[in-house]
Parts: structure tokens; sequence; C-alpha cells
């Protein structure tokens, strides 16, 4: 009633009779206006009670989460401005996340607003089709404000969280919309819907998530990035949020990072094998006989219970872990034969084609007859990027792979000092634990290869797929060969050498660089270490139907100025590998003397 | 001085509602630095996700009949007493013969209808099995505007198997007679309903719970609705106190909804189908609906409203499920009597008196 009273006097208090008589109209409108303002204020001034330290810090905690979390959120636009979703800048370099559905308009060049209202140039680097995933690089600056990743899995149903985006294209001046929510839900399976999105294993919040949001982050309520924001449950009431919005996990962004970064057309994988529900189990309902998977034991109707380690208790849990995998990747399955339970690793293959991924980054199958010689086109031609990308069958932008081996062979600082070496060598070691001696050589056009008194030569160039195939020991000799080779003349005077990403090696945690060599008539996959540039393991493969030979190399030590594995194993598979300590590398000497 | 009090009456007039809402926020206010101090807590560390996972096992999802789009096959319910007693919304997709319930430990149950009640369109079914946990609907905590609450449903059936339902937050913004709102509803229930500030009501999501801080149970999730004049969805639930004594009604058997509940009595001159002006769509299934392929110019039926292309939902207070129950419970009815007719016209549910 207070309020009302002092309200209601003010007009009497400003005013006076004639004033009102002259002005009756305009004083109606001016009394109103007044009411409608002062009322604010008058509210101020009532006693309100001050709210708790605790209530004060949450808030505090809050706004500076989210101004940490804006600062890395970006709008995505077309070169010309036009369009428009969101991103989040994950590294000061300028990596930045988005959909690939945002991108996939744009094609290979976009712009990108910083919520500091600076507008910067930005090139495709990696797609994830599938994932609904693009990896953009930003130019310009060397120190993008980088969100900070947090670990999705600890995300749990109920936890606060926001996003940060562009819904509707709002924001004129580039400052991102933040939308406060919990998570409804994780681990949630969305099939493709009409397309082949597919959203395995992701985070669901009642955050507003609307068009524009796109591609843009999830923050957790520290203002740590724990997904992208991408999909929304609309059906029939438009396309405005309902209360249910998708994210794309950070950590199955995480396993595709480096992927993408290999400026490929990214592939998620298959397991070879499908499965069916028989009475709250899991069973395997076909299994194809050429999957990693059946060379490991897996047979039809065997029950799966565990992969990567975490529990499968419907076919959508088997979906989910599977999706946040890339191709290429080596998983832990567990499953039941009988009542034998049995703990193997298995590989994925690519779920697409590389014709059927074309399409789907191209959106059609990719032009058969060679197009005229483009005519330089005067916004090209001023494109500050235009060296930054470069157009591959297969890569959404093949100047990032290139990017790539150059910084993976860069890692190694005796790089100059291999490249002056002779091509003739000379390996002896013995096999651990026994007194066989073992010797490869290489010389002029075949690798001769001794164990004992046993010899086999196997040409420089010919039969290895042969030889991989017969599972014999001597193939050890062809990955020293290539071990040779990649610090020699480098991968890319081996043959066709793709930088595929980063992955990691049974039995350790980190991820190391993977890139594939196709040299003749084999693959050769080599691991090496991300800090330090080594070879840690070199798998050939002769054909998806047999195990790849896998050949690890261990114990680096220096002989003479030259850093070489003192430690050889080898195997197929996942079958018992023989293990060599290598004692000495020879070289032959540069007039060519004996070895 | 005549102006000064013609101004003072405009002012206050204008003013009037302006104080209203004034208290009204000043209330809310106080609601709110009342939520706040949980807020914080909340924040502080995870209760709010040991809240959400202790409730998960009290809410189910449930499959039936529907499929067409617009017309979903599954709904969310809550279980609320030890025997397995399962409380969701009376709707189409309990037509069926055995209602799959799954639980959130996977386990799949075919329930049976223990009863509906009308009035508040809210259904009981019972598993098989029991519930070893549940929400108390004797205990109840008395809902104010400004409290926050939870959602939680299976909204777009996003969850299945053994996968927890969907959490959603908000705020009780209003309370108030759903009738009260303006345009035409497509509900029975015009009864006081909690205004939410966040959209839960989506497809699926009928019969989920809403939940207070403290995880009591405070409304259920009512059907999608939309207001026609503004097209805006509402979101709303029903309140704890109405539907825990319907849920008392049901299982006390005051409300007779049951299909077969009782031994149909044979009146001596009963109704007939033809004698109302009444074509149903051929008897062909067990379990034919009671959908109207005709109705007969200047018959009882057109006369009381009756058109092609109703599905007869209830007779009196009488669940029909089948042209066969609805043959059944019109022979109970003597043809000088009127009766009612619950009829579902496309998304709308109308109630027509059939008058002889």
């Amino acid at each position: 009633m207070l309020q009302w009273k002092r309200i209601f006097c003010m007009p009497k208090c400003i005013d006076s009779q004639r004033f009102f008589k002259r002005y009756s109209s305009s004083c109606v409108l001016c009394t109103l206006l007044f009411v409608s303002f002062a009322s604010p204020l008058i509210a101020e001034t009532q006693p309100f009670p001050q709210p708790s330290a605790k209530v004060l810090d949450a808030q505090q905690k809050r706004i500076q989460a989210i101004a940490k979390a804006t600062q890395s959120t970006i709008g995505v636009f077309g070169t010309d401005g036009q369009g428009g979703g969101s991103g989040v800048i994950i590294s000061a370099d300028g990596y930045a996340l988005t959909n690939f559905h945002v991108t996939e308009p744009f094609g290979n060049r976009m712009r990108c607003g910083l919520s500091s209202g600076e507008m910067v140039e930005a090139v495709i680097v990696g797609i994830d089709p599938t994932g609904d995933l693009a990896l953009i690089k930003l130019y310009g600056r060397d120190d993008f404000p980088a969100a900070t990743i947090a670990d999705s899995n600890t995300v749990r149903a109920g936890h606060w969280c926001f996003a940060a985006g562009n819904p509707f294209v709002l924001a004129t001046n580039l400052v991102p919309t933040v939308t406060w929510g919990i998570v409804s839900g994780v681990h949630r399976y969305q099939y493709p819907s009409g397309t082949i999105l597919e959203y395995t294993d992701c985070i669901q919040t009642d955050a507003a998530i609307n068009p524009g949001n796109s591609g843009g982050p999830l923050y957790n309520s520290d203002g740590d990035l724990i997904g992208i924001n991408g999909r929304c449950s609309f059906e029939k009431r438009g396309r405005v949020n309902v209360g249910v919005g998708y994210a794309i996990s950070i950590n199955q962004a995480k396993l595709f990072l480096g992927h993408l970064k290999s400026g490929r057309v990214v592939d998620h994988a298959t397991l070879g094998f499908t499965v069916g529900s028989d009475s709250g189990r899991v069973v395997v309902s076909n299994i194809l006989e050429s999957s990693d998977a059946y060379r490991r034991g897996l047979r039809y109707g065997d029950e799966i219970l565990r992969l990567d380690n975490r529990e499968i208790t419907t076919v959508n849990q088997l979906k989910n872990i599977l999706g946040i995998f890339p191709s290429h990747s080596r998983l832990r399955l567990q499953f039941r034969q009988d009542a034998k339970i049995i703990d193997t690793w298995i590989r994925v293959t690519p779920l697409h084609s590389p014709e059927e991924l074309e399409e789907i980054a191209n959106g059609k199958p990719a032009e058969a007859s060679p197009k005229e010689t483009p005519k330089p086109n005067e916004k090209e031609v001023d494109d500050p990027l235009a060296d930054r990308f470069e157009k591959r069958r297969g890569f959404a932008n093949h100047y990032f792979n290139r990017h790539e081996i150059d910084r993976v062979l860069g890692l190694n600082s005796d790089a100059a000092r291999w490249s002056k070496q002779p091509n003739q060598w000379k390996w002896s070691g013995k096999l651990r634990g026994e007194e066989t001696v073992l010797s490869v050589i290489l010389k002029d056009l075949a690798i001769e290869s001794k164990f004992g008194d046993e010899t086999r030569m196997i040409e420089a160039t010919h039969g290895w797929g042969e030889s991989v195939e017969s599972k014999s020991l001597h193939c050890s000799a062809l990955a020293l060969q290539l071990w040779h080779q990649w610090r020699t003349i480098g991968p890319r005077n081996m043959g066709e050498s793709t930088y595929l990403g980063t992955t990691t090696i049974i039995g350790t945690e980190r991820p190391v660089d993977f890139t594939k060599v196709s040299v003749g008539e084999i693959d050769a996959f080599f691991y090496t270490a991300s800090d330090n540039g080594r070879i840690l393991l070199i798998e050939i493969e002769a054909n998806n139907r047999v195990d790849r030979l896998e050949v690890y190399f261990d114990d680096y030590h220096k002989q003479g100025d030259l850093l070489v594995p003192a430690r050889m194993e080898t195997g197929f598979g996942l079958e018992a590998r023989m293990i060599c300590d290598l004692d000495s590398l020879v070289f032959a000497s540069p007039t060519g003397g004996e070895l | 001085m005549r102006f000064a009090f013609l101004m003072s009456l405009i002012v206050s007039l204008i003013f009037c509602p302006l104080s209203l809402s004034l208290g009204f926020c000043a209330e809310a206010t106080s609601a709110d630095t009342d939520r706040n101090k949980t807020l914080s807590t909340v924040s502080a560390s995870d209760p709010l996700v040991a809240l959400t996972t202790s409730l998960q096992s009290k809410l189910v999802k449930i499959y039936g009949a529907g499929g067409p789009k617009g017309l979903e096959s599954y709904q969310s319910g809550f279980i609320v007493s030890e025997a397995g007693h399962v409380v969701t919304s009376w709707s189409t997709v309990l037509d069926v013969n055995a209602i799959r319930v799954v639980t959130l430990d996977g386990r799949k149950d075919d329930a049976e209808i223990v009863g509906m009640d009308p009035e508040t369109e809210i259904a009981v079914l019972k598993m098989k099995q029991g519930g070893t946990d549940f929400f108390n609907l004797k205990e109840l905590d008395e809902p104010a505007v400004g409290n926050r609450v939870f959602g939680l449903s299976n909204l777009f059936g996003i969850a299945t198997g053994d996968e927890a339902v969907s959490i959603q937050r908000g705020v009780i913004m209003a309370l108030a007679p759903l009738s009260a709102r303006r345009g035409r509803l497509k509900t029975l229930y015009q009864g006081r309903v909690l205004v939410l500030d966040v959209m839960t009501n989506n497809p699926g999501a009928t019969g989920g719970a809403v939940v207070n801080l403290k995880g009591n149970f405070v409304g259920m999730l009512g059907k999608e609705l939309r207001d026609e004049q503004t097209n805006i969805w509402l979101n709303y639930a029903i309140p704890a106190d109405v539907v825990s004594s319907s849920v008392r009604r049901i299982l006390e058997g005051k409300t007779n909804a049951s299909p077969r509940s009782q031994q149909p009595v044979i009146a001596k001159r009963p109704h007939r189908l033809l004698g109302l002006g009444i074509v149903l769509i051929p008897d062909v299934l067990p379990k034919t609906p009671a959908f109207v392929d005709q109705v007969v110019p200047k018959s009882i039926a057109e006369r009381s409203g009756l058109s092609a292309n109703d599905l007869v939902l209830m007779l009196n207070d009488r669940r029909i499920d089948s042209r066969r129950s609805l043959e059944e419970s019109l022979a109970s009815i003597d043809s000088a009597d009127s009766f009612t007719f619950l009829v579902q016209r496309v998304q709308e549910l109308v109630r027509l008196d059939i008058r002889p």
C-alpha cells in the first residue's frame, strides 16, 4: 500500500490545478509514463533482504563462467557475411569446432565473428559429415581465446549447463547469446533423421538451443566446454526450441580432433558385425568373416558384454559407444561365447566407402569430366587465405594434411642427419632369451633376413603382400626397411602418404600421430610419438582379410649421433610376438664397402 | 478540481492492475530468495544430480497404441505404490490389450488398466511386478508460485530400455484454472493447474512427474494443449492434490471407468446403433475401434452433434475400447434415456449429450 500512496501523490506534488486544466490530456499521458517508469525505482526503495553470501557467490561464479565462456564462442558466417551458425575456439592458434551442417553451405571459406566484435577470416580444415562436426581455422591472431575443455564423461543429468551462440542470428554486435539450463540426459542416442547425421552418446539439455545455435558450445557451470550443440527435437512446433536440445559430447570431438586436423573427410566406424536384442542380452546377429572381430574369435550368437570398457545392455548403447570413435580405431571388446568370457581388441573399419563419403561431403558424386581450367576470379585472387586451401578428393582441405605431415616429421631433432645416410644398411641382433642371431641387410634391391641359419630374400619392392599374408616373422625385415625409408627419404618419397590423425596404441593412453603410406602392394601405418616423432609402431596391411603385421619399436638410444631402437617386437593380430634386441646398425660406407 | 478528480480516477483505474502485478512481483521475489537459498546449495555440489538419480526409478516409459504422425504411441508414467500401480494420463496410447511399461532397470511389464477418472483424464495402471521405489501420494507438498520444480518425462520417447527419462528445470509461474485460458481447449479437465515456465508438455511427456527441490511429487504433466487463439503451446501440470484424489477414487472403485468392470445390465428396450442413426466402421478386429463411419441425417445422433470420423471413447462414465464394448454398453441403457458420449474428433475431445 505504501507504493500506492506515493505514486498517487505524485501528480499533486508536481502539478497545480491550473496546469491540469490546460494540459489535461498530455498530463494524463505524462503521469502514466511517469508511473510506469517510476514504479521500478520505487520498488528499489523497498527494504529488500540482502541475499546470503552463498547466493552472491553463486551469482559471481555464474557471471565469471559466462564471461570466460562467451569469449571463446564465435559466430560462423559465409564470406559474404550471410547465413550464420556458431562455433567455439579450442586453441590459441585459431582452431575452432562447429557443425558440419553449419560449414557445408559455406564451402571452404568462412568468416567468424568474435565476441569482441572483431571479424576474422577462416578456412575449413576437416569435416566429419556423419558426426556433424567440422574443424575450421581462424586467422589474424595468435592469441585466440580458447575454451577450457572438460571431460564430458563426468557430465550427469541434473548438472547446470549453458549454451552460447548466435540463435536466430540475433547478435549484430557479435556478442553471443547465453541460455542457461540443466543437463536433461546423457549418453543419448539419436537416430539419423532422414540424413546420415547420427548423434551418438550425446548430451541432452533444456538450455534453449535454437536455429543459429548450431555448432556453438555447451558449457558446464564453470564455463568449461562439454559439448557442441547441434540438434533439437522439433516435430510439430516449428523450428524453435521446445526444451530439448542435443550436444555432441566434447569427448567424442576430442577423439575426432586429431583426425579433423588431417584435413580429411573423416569417417565413423563399423564393427563388421550386427547385433540384436534377445531377452535383455545383446547378441551377434550377423558377422562378416573378413572382420577383425571374426578373426578375434567372435561368432554368431555370442553375447556382447562390453565395448571400450563400457557395459552393453542395449543395442542403442552399443551404437552410442561405437559412434564416438573414428574409423581406424582399435577398441576393447568383451564377449561371452558359450560359458567363456573373452576379452580382446578389435579394429573398426570405415563406415562408408570413399565414394559414399565423397558424395556425402560434396552433396553429389564428384564430376567425372575434367573441368575447364578455372578462370581466375577476382575474388579468389584477392582471397587472403587462398594459399591455405587445397582441393583434393577425400579431403576437406588437403593443405592441412601436408601441414600435419611436415609437423610430424619436424618433431625429430635428428631429421637432417638421417637424410644424409646411405641407403644400404645392416641391422643385427638377437631373439630375446635365445641364442638365435638375427640380421637384416638391405643391399641393392633385396632385403636379406637371417634368423640363425635360416635365410629369406625379399625383393625390396615386390612380394610384400604375400609375405605378410603368410604371417612369416621375416616380415620384420620389411618393417625395418620402412623404418629406414621414413627416416631417410621421408614418407612423401615412399608412396602416397596421408596423415590420418591421432590414435592410441594398445596398452597405452597417450595419443600418437599416425600416417598411412601406400608402398607398392601394401599399406603401411606409421604410429609416431606426438612429442618427439619417434616411430613406435609400423603396421603393414596386405588386404583387409588378414591380420596386419605389427612391429613395435622401443628403447630408443643414441648410436653415434643417430637415435635408433634397441628393441623390436613383431606379431600379427594379437598373437604372441617375437622380441628382438637390436645390437647394431651399420651403414655401407659411401665408397660402397661390403656390409 | 473536477479534473483532478477525473485524473485520479483514471490513474487509479489504470494503476489498479499495475499494483496487482507489483504485488505479484513482490510475492515472486520473496519466493525467489527462498529458491536461491536452495539454488546455491545445488550449484555448489551435485545434490541435483543425486535428486535426479533418486527419482529415475520412480518413472516409467509407457508404450501402447498409436504410431501415425501426431498420434504418439508412447507416453510417461510414474509408480505410486509398492504393489506396482502406475499413474499416467488417460489417452489413446492406452487403447491396447497389453500396455507395455518399461522401468529404469529395462524390465518390460505388461500392465493392465485399473481404472480412469474422466474428470481429470488420469488413468491408473497396474504392473505385474511391484515397484520398489514410488512417489508417496499421501504426503504432499503445497506448490507455490515461484517454486523451483523439475519435470521428469520421456518426452519425444528419447529414452528406451534401461535409459533414464529426461529432466527439465523450471519454475511454477502461476496456479490457475486451465479453463481461464482463452480459446477452446482440447481437454476435459478445466481445473487448477501449475503453469510452468519450461517447455515440458511435449509429445510423450504426458503422465510425467513434476517434483520440487525435495524430490516430492507436486504435479503430473498434462497432455499437449495449445491455445487456439494465440497458438501457444501450454506447459502445465495437474496439481498433486488433484492427482492424488483422482487416484484414490480410481483405486476405491468410485469411478466406473474400466471397460468391463460390471456385468452389463440389459435394458428391456435398449438403445441400438441404428436406432440412434450411428453407422460404425465394420467390426473386423477383436477390438475394432468405435469409429463413426456415417451419421444418418436427421437422426438422434445427428441432432446431438455426432459426426462422421468421431471416435467414441466413453459412454457416460464407462470407457469404450471397441465397437463391441459400445454395443454392450448401449444395451444397458433404455432407449428412452439420455446418455453422454465422449468422442475424439481429430485431436479434440468433445462431450455430447445424446437425447432421444
